[in-house]
């Protein structure tokens, strides 16, 4: 008897450790309490905000420094005006000697950063709408992320020509994950679209804090009514019209005006306003700037940093070729080729060669070394220079388009443009953009979009292919497009390499 | 909802050990009953057992050996209340043996033999040439050994002695050793010591000179001596510790070596020992064939890479799974390549078994597709008190400097340089870039007045200290038979060879065991273990690093100017800018905290005399603290910022609960059988926050004081759970142990994977087949082991991060008017399918033992296949991703591992023991997503490629005048770097790229000899490496630039149009351009040969310690890494400084492996 329960308590005792716990059946979910996931998000109105706070995020991947060079640095050493000293950025040299290939990591930088933007865009565009919140609220919502989806539309095709057009959230089983690649044409009418609805969201004309704005939503536009007119698409007149009405009503806003001196372009006290129409944005020691670094010359010890890369510099040939009294390209303008030494300021160096002024943060050199600057992706003297080129191929040079490039000049202390034909002021305006956008990843898509260059010893533009550099290489068809990236190739077997890489 | 249910059924966890608690307690009423039922039992068989089960049953409770003559036993019988289950086994043997008129002798640390002094006295008395003995049969744990040795020697009449030669055996401790055989050898005629050890035997005077004597013993090696003129012949044995030490522990159990179907290495503490290091894996290096060591890092702890037969994932975790104890240690993703191992006191380990194939591995289910590495911690003592005491003290030494340039030299070079700055760079000529360096060397503090330098300091000897450091380890172990005890505390004090560099340990482990009633064993251990290092090699970093500024500072600098002020790379214009090394050891921190808890509480049941039922919960807290610093000064580390200071606290919990059955039982005396079958829950908590800031006004807060930082970084935080579910079940059957098979089957679930995909069963089966059993073998004399055994299995991966399955957010941060704004915005792209990664593995292997094990193999091949491989694999970025965790790809190792030990000599008080192991493995890449290449760290994963295999350009040399227009059409000018135009298209760019080397070996193993005389013990433990690359990064920096930090001699080779034929290309200065790249001139053949260890040791005699009132007093000195060889130029063919998996062999300003030189002592009391 005893011994029956002494031999059961012991069973029971084992039965009891055997099967304990295993009656949690939920024992095996777990939710990430670090993360939201997409089915649990998109609940309140501050959900939306979120949201497209994380679209702006991929702006600044491509701005930068280091030891590596940055992804910017591709559309500046593309255009054969920029040299370096960083032997050890094999991508910016691989471009500059026009030797580049679809392994080059800068491309497949921007590729990634613009697709991931438009990514966070579309999640906005599809998910945004079902949030119970205020309307107009709403609407500014999805027009900032409407207005942000274009920009990266409008980087991809024109760096890499036909890419796939993504409108919504992918997911695994998604047929959008092997995207064909769609036409430009395609891809421009998104982006036109995508302005168009922006425009009409209900965004303030400018905005102080460095959102997207109406301003910036119709400046970009006219900029891609002028790029359609052009390469590869054509459109011709009716798209420069188009891009002359759009450019003309930032204009006659009257909201934006051009800074009275170049040192405020690269002022931490202009963000967002004056000339600024939209930037990428940066704070000083909350999230800092990342190029200064890289546009100072190779260990001259000139600066606060105690990296000096000289990763990118401007070419002799290109900065001789202002014209003779262009404030631009003076000492400390655009440009500069002396500084004082970081342990002895009394005592000035010359750099032997011309750096990048445009960029540079006195400031962050100086002392603090770390930078409160914005990069520029929009400026009224570009609308301007828009304006003057477009209206000049639709209706010839008008004393509006005069007086918007001679704006240009004025400040640079140039005399005014009068006079010329058609086609003398066609090239006028394309040598303002040269000098005054340079080194703002303006001028390779200018060239892309013409299909010129700027021949810096003739001053004249003659045709992409077949340019000579200053250094040797020599234009082909094939750099009229960047390569789209390997991986991104070898991902997807329905992409077709851009022709000659 | 989901907190909820969890929380209940954390409640039903903690009843059902509540029920477990009470349960205990009223079961022990229930015991009495048992006694009784138990006695009443064997009233009805009279009351008393016989002696022989008797013995049997203690050899398996105590765990010992324990050796008797058959005939001595035989028939006779004990009283069962003279047995106290309480008791220790030394007194129970007394309550048995004395009424019979036996006694016993200890022979060594866990046997005894079991004497009849009567019977020896006798035989020994009438000189037992007629007399049939039968030697000594050791009780049931070493079956084979007892059916090797010949059951009866029948010695038949001979011819009347004319000769005798008498003398007396003992053991290495001078213990008389009674029973030993003494055979004449290729006869039959000998005789067995007495209870003295004394034998006296008649040899034939005719060839006497030339007879030979074999002493043999269980658990002894034999020994033969050849008698010559002597008529006296004293012998001392050596224990055979292979074979007394022959129960290996297996997954969830143990197991007879001999019994085991699988591949399964073991180290004891004895062989740790040899080698006192800071770390398990810095101890295991070389020990077990197959399981490859990588020590990295010579900074103290080691940083060591761990593959058991390769590599098996391209993008989970490779690393082996970890048991302590029965705990299985989850944390992953410690700081700076550390593993959960590091935080274990190697002195607390008594034996490591290496689970190597599918057999040995698939207990372990979804976790053992990397192998496993089981290791067994030290008990209490079943026989008395006991206290050790080890120590060591040893210092490091730098082994070897990497040639640099002197002062002289470093300008000399700067000055060529810039005589080629117009060559290289016309337009910055001419725009004045260049100035003449001459020009600029006015400084004071550095060059006199006709700008020589003032100093030539050598960095490395700066660099480096004499690392000193002390290692001690107390213990107290006691206990009787039924309740054991131990106390484990261990200090060690370990400095770097890097200046400012150390590792300090604290550990202090407990551990407890109690025969609580006859049916129920519990115990457990808890251990704390307290650790704190400066590591000053972080992990793939290319920036400025003290190990980097060991090459590049320059010799024209002094560590400190005569005001104090430290010298730096900017102290002299136109310099890429670091501190000097000293500066930066000084002022920057990098100091990982971790307080590690290990511990474990078991009940074992006997539910019935063949089954058990073992209960165990199993804890394991890792706290870690990172506190960094980096000082206001310090250039392209912290100046930008202002110093730098941040503290990450990590903190790693799991808890694992295992119930299995096991159940043994031998039928009808041919068929053992032995099941199991389990249970197990287990849960991982990981909760990271890190906090940090910038901008210091002064450097005295260090990390201590965060908000005297004026630019407060963006805190962080995350947390991460996950569970597993597991059913896991074998079943050995062995028929009459010769043919033995193993099923393995377990079921494992865990919430990492989609609910669709949740659970998988990972089966193996393995077969072995003790050839040496069969009768056609037991006239083969010489092969006294002969096993073959075969396996196939599947075992799983499941280190991927969790929440895969799940479509997580991102938080993203963005700037609005000059603040930050956060944004949240897509993370990942969830893949609900995602399941297990599957590693299929074949093994065969073969055991063969000659001449009574003197000489003994084991040969081992396998084949591994790694399917449903998880990858990140890459998706098309256009969806705004970049990877998805997906089951693709596959890999698989080959490979031959042979370990081979062999006893040359044993005669005299000497022996000379070797063993070599060696392993070849090769890896291969079957199939990835669509073929296409990844890379990862250095290296490139492509089809039918191994992983680790280097990328880069072929570098032929540099380009000759004579070859100036060719070299043009590159943009190359005569002097420039060449490289192979590998697709002719008349550019170098990335297309050139090839793979180039792999830092993966052909083959690796060790090969230790050791020579003991006497007391004195000799061992030489050489490793050795072949057919491994070492990607020399270091170059980058130190050779293919010059002029702007420090260089290596080498560049002294430059071209030059006199030196043409030179893989240097011709100085200029940096801004002028330069070629750098990984390529094939970083390749270096890293085969080595490395002195591991040197050691001399002395055990000091029975009578010294006696007379010192010790057990035991073993002095030793010793020589780590004494020596090695090999082509590589760098410090250390065995490095890797980066965290990814593959690269290993990538060597990017490495801390060097010391040269240790050693002295110890081990006191026994």
């Amino acid at each position: 008897m005893k011994t029956t329960i002494k031999t059961a308590g012991k069973w029971l005792l084992g039965v009891a450790l055997l099967f304990s716990g295993s009656a949690c059946s939920d024992f095996l979910e777990e939710a990430d309490k670090s993360n939201f996931t997409v089915g649990n998000y998109f609940t309140r109105p501050e959900h939306a905000t979120s949201a497209v706070n994380s679209i702006y995020d991929n702006l600044k991947t491509t701005t930068g420094g280091g030891f590596g060079g940055a992804p910017w640095m591709m559309l500046e050493f593309g255009t054969g005006l920029a040299n370096t000293e960083l032997g050890q950025a094999q991508n910016s040299i691989f471009v500059r000697n026009l030797v580049n290939t679809s392994d080059n990591e800068y491309g497949r930088v921007y590729w990634v950063s613009s697709y991931k933007g438009i990514g966070n865009a579309n999640l906005v565009i599809a998910k945004v709408p079902g949030i119970v919140m205020d309307e107009a609220a709403k609407k500014r919502a999805l027009g900032e992320a409407l207005f942000l989806r274009a920009h990266y539309y409008y980087n991809l095709v024109r760096i890499f020509g036909k890419v796939p057009l993504i409108t919504a959230p992918v997911e695994l089983a998604s047929e959008t994950l092997y995207p064909e690649q769609a036409t430009e044409e395609a891809v421009y009418k998104q982006i036109v679209d995508d302005l168009v609805a922006a425009e009409a969201a209900g965004l303030p004309f400018t905005d102080a804090a460095g959102r997207a704005s109406t301003g910036a939503a119709k400046s970009l536009l006219a900029n891609v009514y002028l790029s359609m007119a052009g390469y590869p698409l054509q459109k011709g007149a009716e798209y420069f019209k188009k891009a002359a009405d759009k450019a003309n009503e930032v204009i006659t806003a009257n909201q934006y005006s051009l800074f009275t001196t170049y040192d405020d372009l690269h002022s931490p006290t202009k963000k967002n306003v004056g000339e600024n129409i939209f930037m990428v944005q940066f704070a000083t020691n909350i999230q800092p700037s990342g190029w200064q670094t890289s546009i100072i010359p190779y260990n001259q010890g000139i600066s606060a940093y105690s990296d000096e890369t000289g990763a990118i510099f401007a070419n002799k040939e290109f900065v001789e070729s202002y014209e003779k009294g262009d404030l631009r390209a003076q000492e400390k303008q655009f440009y500069y080729r002396s500084y004082t030494l970081s342990n002895d300021r009394k005592t000035t160096v010359d750099l032997g060669g011309y750096y990048i002024y445009k960029h540079f943060d006195t400031q962050a050199h100086l002392t603090t070394s770390n930078s409160d600057l914005n990069w520029p992706l929009i400026r009224y003297a570009e609308v301007l220079l828009t304006y003057a080129e477009a209206a000049n191929e639709a209706s010839g040079p008008t004393p509006e388009a005069y007086e918007a490039v001679n704006k240009i000049r004025r400040r640079a202390k140039l005399p005014d443009l009068a006079g010329l034909t058609k086609d003398q002021f066609r090239e006028s305006v394309w040598k303002e953009r040269w000098y005054e956008l340079s080194f703002e990843n303006k001028t390779w898509f200018d060239m892309a979009r013409l299909r010129k260059a700027f021949n810096v010893t003739t001053k004249t533009f003659e045709n992409f292919v077949g340019h000579k550099f200053s250094y040797g290489p020599v234009l082909k068809e094939r750099e009229l497009l960047f390569p789209i990236p390997t991986a991104e190739i070898r991902n997807n077997n329905k992409l077709k390499q851009n022709a000659g890489y | 909802m989901n907190n909820y249910l969890r929380r209940s059924c954390k409640i039903g966890l903690s009843l059902s050990l509540l029920l477990f608690l009470s349960q205990a307690g009223w079961s022990q009423s229930v015991l009495l009953a048992s006694n009784v039922r138990h006695n009443s039992v064997q009233e009805t068989t009279g009351n008393v057992r016989l002696l022989k089960d008797v013995l049997n049953e203690f050899n398996s409770r105590y765990g010992v050996n324990i050796l008797f003559e058959r005939g001595t036993v035989d028939g006779l019988s004990v009283v069962s209340s003279t047995i106290s289950p309480r008791a220790t086994l030394e007194k129970n043997l007394g309550n048995v043996l004395n009424p019979l008129g036996l006694r016993f002798k200890k022979v060594n640390s866990n046997s005894y033999l079991i004497v009849n002094d009567r019977t020896i006295k006798k035989v020994a008395d009438t000189d037992s040439r007629e007399q049939e003995t039968e030697l000594l049969v050791q009780a049931s744990r070493q079956p084979m050994v007892a059916q090797r040795m010949p059951d009866v020697i029948r010695i038949p009449k001979i011819e009347p002695a004319e000769r005798t030669v008498s003398g007396t055996v003992k053991s290495e401790t001078n213990e008389p050793l009674p029973g030993v055989s003494v055979v004449i050898k290729g006869t039959t005629r000998g005789t067995t010591t007495d209870a003295e050890g004394a034998f006296r035997l008649s040899i034939p005077d005719e060839g006497a000179a030339a007879t030979t004597l074999v002493f043999s013993f269980v658990g002894f090696l034999n020994q033969e001596i050849a008698v010559g003129n002597r008529s006296i012949i004293d012998v001392q044995l050596l224990p055979d510790q292979k074979l007394l030490n022959e129960v290996v522990v297996v997954g969830y159990g143990v197991q007879r070596k001999s019994d085991l179907t699988g591949a399964v290495g073991t180290v004891k503490a004895e062989m740790l020992q040899e080698r006192p290091a800071a770390s398990l894996n810095q101890g295991l290096a070389g020990r077990i064939t197959g399981v490859n060591v990588s020590v990295n890092s010579g900074r103290p702890g080691g940083r060591a890479n761990i593959r058991i037969r390769g590599n098996t994932s391209v993008s989970v975790a490779n690393n082996p799974l970890y048991v302590i104890d029965g705990v299985i240690l989850n944390a992953t993703g410690l700081t700076n390549g550390s593993t959960p191992i590091d935080y274990i006191n190697p002195n607390d380990i008594a034996s490591i078994e290496v689970l190597k194939d599918a057999s040995a591995t698939a207990i372990y289910g979804a976790r053992g597709a990397n192998g496993v590495i089981l290791v067994t911690t030290k008990r209490g003592s079943s026989s008395g008190g006991r206290i050790n005491y080890d120590t060591d003290f040893s210092v490091g030494v730098l082994p070897k400097k990497i040639p640099l340039l002197n002062a002289r030299e470093f300008l000399q070079v700067e000055d060529v340089a810039y005589q080629n700055a117009q060559k290289y760079d016309p337009v910055g000529w001419a725009g004045g870039k260049y100035k003449d360096p001459k020009t600029k060397r006015t400084n004071p503090l550095l060059f006199d007045a006709s700008g020589n330098p003032l100093y030539d300091t050598d960095w490395q000897d700066e660099s480096f200290q004499k690392a000193l450091t002390q290692n001690h380890q107390l213990s107290f172990a006691g206990g009787s038979g039924k309740d054991s005890y131990g106390v484990y505390l261990g200090y060690r004090n370990e400095n770097g060879l890097v200046k400012e560099s150390y590792l300090k340990r604290f550990a202090g482990r407990f551990v407890f065991d109690s025969q609580l009633k006859s049916w129920i064993k519990v115990g457990g251990s808890l251990s704390y273990n307290d650790q704190k290092e400066n590591q000053v090699d972080p992990l793939g970093s290319g920036g400025i690093i003290a190990m980097r500024q060991v090459l590049e500072a320059l010799p024209i600098i002094p560590v400190k100017y005569p005001d104090g002020r430290w010298g730096g790379n900017e102290d002299y214009p136109g310099m890429e800018g670091g501190g000097n090394p000293v500066n930066i050891l000084k002022d920057r921190f990098f100091l990982v905290k971790t307080q590690t808890m290990l511990s474990n509480v078991y009940a074992n049941l006997n539910l019935t005399k063949d089954l058990e039922l073992r209960t165990t919960l199993g804890t394991n807290v890792i706290n870690q603290e990172i506190d960094e610093y980096a000082g206001r000064t310090l250039n392209y580390i912290s100046r930008n910022q202002g110093g730098t200071a941040a503290i990450t606290n990590e903190r790693h919990n799991s808890w694992q609960f295992e119930n299995y059955l096991t159940y043994n039982k031998r039928f009808a005396a041919q068929h053992s059988v032995t099941g199991l079958l389990g249970l197990a829950w287990q849960h991982v908590d990981r909760f990271t926050s890190r906090a940090a800031t910038q901008n210091f006004q002064d450097d005295y807060f260090q990390f201590n004081n965060l908000g005297a930082g004026s630019v407060p970084q963006a805190p962080s935080s995350s947390a991460v759970g996950y569970g597993l579910n597991s059913y896991f079940g074998r079943v050995n059957y062995g028929l009459r142990d010769k043919y033995l098979v193993t099923l393995t089957g377990r079921v494992d679930g865990s919430s990492k994977f989609g609910s669709s995909n949740r659970y998988a069963f990972f089966p193996s089966a393995a077969l072995a087949w003790r050839v040496v059993e069969e009768d056609f073998m037991k006239n083969v004399r010489p092969i006294s082991n002969l096993k073959v055994r075969t396996s196939y299995g599947v075992t799983g991966n499941s280190e991927i991060t969790a929440y895969q399955a799940l479509a997580g957010m991102s938080n993203y941060s963005v700037i609005f008017g000059g603040a930050r704004a956060i944004g949240v915005g897509t993370g990942r792209l969830a893949n609900p399918d995602l399941r297990w990664e599957k590693t299929h593995q074949f093994d065969v292997g073969l055991e063969l033992g000659l001449f009574q094990n003197r000489l003994s193999f084991e040969l081992d091949y396998y084949r591994k296949l790694t399917t449903d491989m998880l990858l990140n694999a890459p998706v098309p970025f256009s969806s705004g991703y970049e990877t998805v965790a997906k089951n693709v790809g596959s890999m698989e190792n080959r490979g031959f591992e042979l370990a081979l030990n062999s006893v040359n000599v044993n005669r005299g008080g000497f022996a000379w023991n070797t063993t070599f192991n060696i392993s070849f493995n090769k890896n291969k890449v079957i199939a990835l997503t669509g073929g296409s290449d990844i890379f990862v760290g250095f290296t490139v994963v492509r089809e039918q490629e191994p992983v680790g295999s280097y990328f880069g350009f072929v570098h032929q040399g540099t380009w000759s005048t004579a070859e100036e227009s060719q070299a043009a059409k590159y943009l190359k000018k005569p002097g420039d770097i060449k490289y192979q135009d590998v697709n002719a298209d008349g550019v170098i760019n990335d297309k050139d790229r090839v793979i180039i080397g792999k830092g993966i070996p052909d083959g690796f193993g060790t090969l230790l000899n050791t020579f003991k005389y006497k007391n004195f013990d000799l061992t030489v433990d050489l490793q050795f490496m072949y057919g491994n690359d070492v990607l020399f990064r270091s170059q980058h920096s130190a050779e293919d630039r010059q002029g702007i930090a420090n260089s290596f001699k080498t560049v002294l080779n430059a071209w030059t149009p006199e030196n043409q034929n030179t893989p240097i290309a011709q100085f200029r200065p940096v801004s002028a351009g330069y070629n750098t790249n990984e390529d094939t001139h970083r390749v270096r053949d890293g085969s080595f040969v490395r002195g591991r260890n040197l050691l001399l040791a002395y055990s000091f005699p029975t009578p010294i310690t006696n007379k010192l009132h010790l057990n035991r007093l073993r002095a030793y000195a010793s020589v780590q890494n004494f020596f090695l060889s090999t082509k590589y130029e760098g410090y250390d063919p065995e490095v890797s400084t980066t965290g990814n998996a593959f690269d290993q062999g990538v060597a990017l300003y490495d801390y060097p492996k010391p040269r240790v030189f050693m002295v110890g002592l081990n006191i026994g009391l």
